[in-house]
C-alpha cells in the first residue's frame, strides 16, 4: 500500500533532521504499528505520509504511485485521527460528523459507527462537554466516515480507559478484517502489542527494527519455561530451557511429582524487546 | 473546484458563525449603529450613514474574518480540513464567501432600519454592489492580514493602526488641510477611499465620475490579486503553523 524509501525530514526552524532516512513498507490489509518513545518522530512520519508536511526528502509511494502525484481526491481513500482530538467544540457530535460527512463521496453508516463506540446517546451533546475518551472515540468515527481504504491513527489509545481502548482496538481489527490497512502509532507497547501485524521500532528518527511481534518475540525472547509449584507450603519457581523440553528428565519428573501451580513460557514482552533492541526505555519519565 | 463542496463548506462556516455567536455580535453592532444614527438629524445622517456602511464593510470585515480565524486556530480544526478532499482554493473561497454573506447581513439590517425609519432614498442595486464589492475585498484582505497576527489583541491593535493610517489622508483632504489637486489621485489608491466611492454611489446625490469606475475596477481586481497571489500561496504554510505541526 505504502512504500517509503530513505525518508528524511527537517522542520523549517530546526537545524537537524528529525526523520533520518527511514525505509519501510505498509502492506495492504495489515495493521502496521509505529512504536517509539516521545519525540521519536512518529507523528511527524504520519503527517508526511498523509501529505500534510511536504518538504521531505526520499520517496513515498501509495498504491504504486508517488504520493506527490495525487490530487485532493487522495483523501477520499484516507482516514486520519490526529494525536489531539480535533472538533468544533461548540457544535454537537452529530453536527460535527454531518459537516465532515458531506465533504466525501463515500459515506459510512454513522449510526452504526456511533453506536459501536458508545457515542450514539451523546450525539446531540456539545463536543466541548465531551470527556477526553469521548473525544478520542469521536475522532475515530470521524476518521472512518468516508469508508477509507487506509486508516492513520496517532496514539489512539493514549489517555483512555481499558474498556474504551478495547472498543477501539476491536474496531481497528474489524476494519483490517474487512480489507482495510492501518498505520497506528503508540509509545505504550502493551497497548497495541496484540493488535499489530507488524511493528517498527523508531527511536530518534531512525527505525531500529521491523517485524511481526511474534517473530520479534521468537528472535529476542528468552526461550524458557517457568514452572511454579508447591513444596512444603512454599511456592518454588524453576526455569527450564525450551530446547528439547520433552526430553528434559528433571522437568518431566517435576511435572509428574509436584503440585504444579503455574507454567509459563518465558515470553518477553514487546516492551522488553524494544529496550533490548534500542537501548532506550519507551515511556516518558513524566508518565 | 467543486461547487457542491464549496456550498457545503459555506453552510458549515455560516452555521459556525452562528454557533460561535458572531452573528449575534454583528446584530448587536447593527443595533448600536442604528440607535446612534437614529438620533442625529437628517443632514448629518446623510453623511454619517455612508460612513457607517463603509466602516461595516471594511473594518468590521477585517475584524470578523480575523476573529473567525482565531477561533479556528484555537481548536486546531484546520488540520482536519486539510485531510478532507476539499482543496485549498475551496477552503479559502468558502470562508471568504461565508464572511461576505454574514457581513452583508448586518449592512442590510442597518439599511432596512433607515429606509423604514428615516425615509432614506437609496439606489438598492448600487448600494448592494458597493457593499458586496467592498466587503469581499476587505474580507480577503483581512484573511491575508490574519496570517501575520500572533494573538487576538495584537490583531485588533494592528487593524486600528492600519485603518487610521489609511483614513487620515482621506480626512486631511476632506477638511482641506491638503488642497493640492493631485492628491485626489493619490487617494484613490486607498482601498477605504475606493469603498467610500462605491458605497456613496448608492446614495441619491452621488456624482458619478471616473473615481467611481476606477474604484470599482480597483477593488474587483484587487480582490482577485490578493486572493491569487497573497492568500492562496501562503494558505498551506499558514494552516500547518496553526495546526500545531
Ligand atoms: N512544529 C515543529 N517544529 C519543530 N520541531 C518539531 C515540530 N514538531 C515536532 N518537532 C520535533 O520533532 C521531533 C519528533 O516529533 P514527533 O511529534 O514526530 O514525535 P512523536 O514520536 O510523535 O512523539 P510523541 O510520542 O510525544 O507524540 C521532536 O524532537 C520534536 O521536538
Ligand atoms: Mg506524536
Amino acid at each position: 500500500m505504502y512504500k517509503v524509501e530513505d525518508l528524511r525530514f527537517k522542520y523549517p526552524k530546526n537545524k537537524d533532521d528529525v526523520i533520518k532516512g527511514i525505509s519501510f513498507e505498509i502492506k495492504e490489509g495489515e495493521i502496521f504499528g509505529f512504536l517509539g518513545p516521545s519525540g521519536a518522530g512518529k507523528s511527524t512520519t504520519q503527517k508526511i505520509l498523509i501529505k500534510i508536511l511536504e518538504d521531505y526528502r526520499g520517496k513515498i509511494s501509495y498504491s504504486g504511485k508517488d504520493v506527490s502525484e495525487f490530487g485532493n481526491d487522495f483523501y477520499e481513500d484516507i482516514g486520519v485521527s490526529f494525536e489531539m482530538p480535533i472538533h468544533f467544540s461548540k457544535m454537537t457530535a452529530m453536527e460535527n460528523i454531518n459537516f465532515f460527512l458531506k465533504l466525501y463521496k463515500r459515506n459510512a453508516d454513522v449510526e452504526t459507527l456511533m453506536k459501536r463506540v458508545g457515542l450514539w446517546e451523546s450525539k446531540d451533546k456539545m463536543v466541548g462537554e465531551f470527556s477526553k475518551g469521548m473525544k478520542i472515540r469521536l475522532n475515530i468515527v470521524r476518521a472512518l466516515l468516508n469508508e477509507p481504504k487506509m486508516l492513520f491513527l496517532d496514539e489512539p489509545t493514549n489517555g483512555i480507559d481499558p474498556a474504551n481502548a478495547k472498543i477501539l482496538k476491536d474496531l481497528v481489527k474489524e476494519f483490517r478484517d474487512a480489507g482495510g490497512t492501518v498505520f497506528i502509532t503508540s509509545h505504550i507497547m502493551s497497548d497495541i502489542d496484540q493488535l499489530c501485524d507488524r511493528v517498527a521500532f523508531i527511536v530518534d528518527g531512525e527505525i531500529k527494527e521491523i517485524d511481526s511481534p511474534r517473530n520479534l518475540k521468537i528472535r529476542y525472547g528468552k526461550r524458557e519455561l517457568r514452572v511454579e509449584y508447591k513444596e512444603n507450603g512454599k511456592t518454588i519457581t524453576r526455569e527450564f530451557p525450551m530446547d528439547n523440553i520433552g526430553k528434559n528428565e528433571e522437568f518431566l519428573t517435576l511435572l509428574q511429582t509436584k503440585d504444579i501451580e503455574t507454567i509459563h513460557s518465558g515470553e518477553t514482552t514487546l516492551e522488553d524487546i524494544f529496550i533490548k533492541v534500542t537501548g532506550v526505555g519507551l515511556r516518558d519519565e513524566s508518565e | 473546484m467543486k461547487a457542491s463542496r464549496v456550498w457545503v463548506l459555506v453552510k458549515g462556516e455560516l452555521l459556525r458563525l452562528n454557533k460561535y455567536n458572531i452573528f449575534a455580535i454583528s446584530i448587536l453592532v447593527a443595533i448600536i449603529w442604528g440607535v446612534m444614527l437614529y438620533f442625529v438629524n437628517s443632514t448629518i445622517l446623510a453623511t454619517l450613514l455612508p460612513m457607517v456602511l463603509l466602516v461595516d464593510a471594511s473594518m468590521m470585515s477585517i475584524m470578523y474574518i480575523g476573529s473567525v480565524m482565531f477561533f479556528e486556530k484555537s481548536e486546531f480544526t484546520i488540520s482536519t480540513m486539510l485531510v478532507t478532499p476539499s482543496t485549498n482554493a475551496e477552503l479559502v473561497l468558502s470562508k471568504v464567501l461565508a464572511n461576505t454573506i454574514h457581513n452583508l447581513f448586518s449592512s442590510v439590517l442597518i439599511i432596512i432600519a433607515f429606509v423604514l425609519l428615516k425615509d432614506v432614498k437609496l439606489n438598492y442595486f448600487l448600494i448592494f454592489v458597493g457593499i458586496v464589492v467592498t466587503t469581499t475585498f476587505f474580507t480577503i484582505f483581512g484573511y491575508y492580514m490574519a496570517y501575520f497576527q500572533k494573538n487576538f489583541t495584537g490583531m485588533l491593535v494592528n487593524i486600528m493602526i492600519f485603518a487610521f493610517a489609511l483614513l487620515i489622508p482621506s480626512l486631511l483632504y476632506e477638511v482641506h488641510v491638503i488642497t493640492a489637486d493631485w492628491f485626489q489621485y493619490v487617494l484613490v489608491i486607498n482601498p477605504f477611499q475606493a469603498g467610500a466611492e462605491l458605497i456613496g454611489g448608492g446614495f441619491k446625490d452621488y456624482v458619478f465620475e471616473w473615481q467611481y469606475y476606477f474604484s470599482l475596477a480597483y477593488l474587483l481586481i484587487g480582490t482577485v490579486l490578493v486572493y491569487r497571489f497573497l492568500v492562496l500561496p501562503k494558505f498551506h504554510d499558514y494552516s500547518i503553523r496553526q495546526s500545531g505541526v
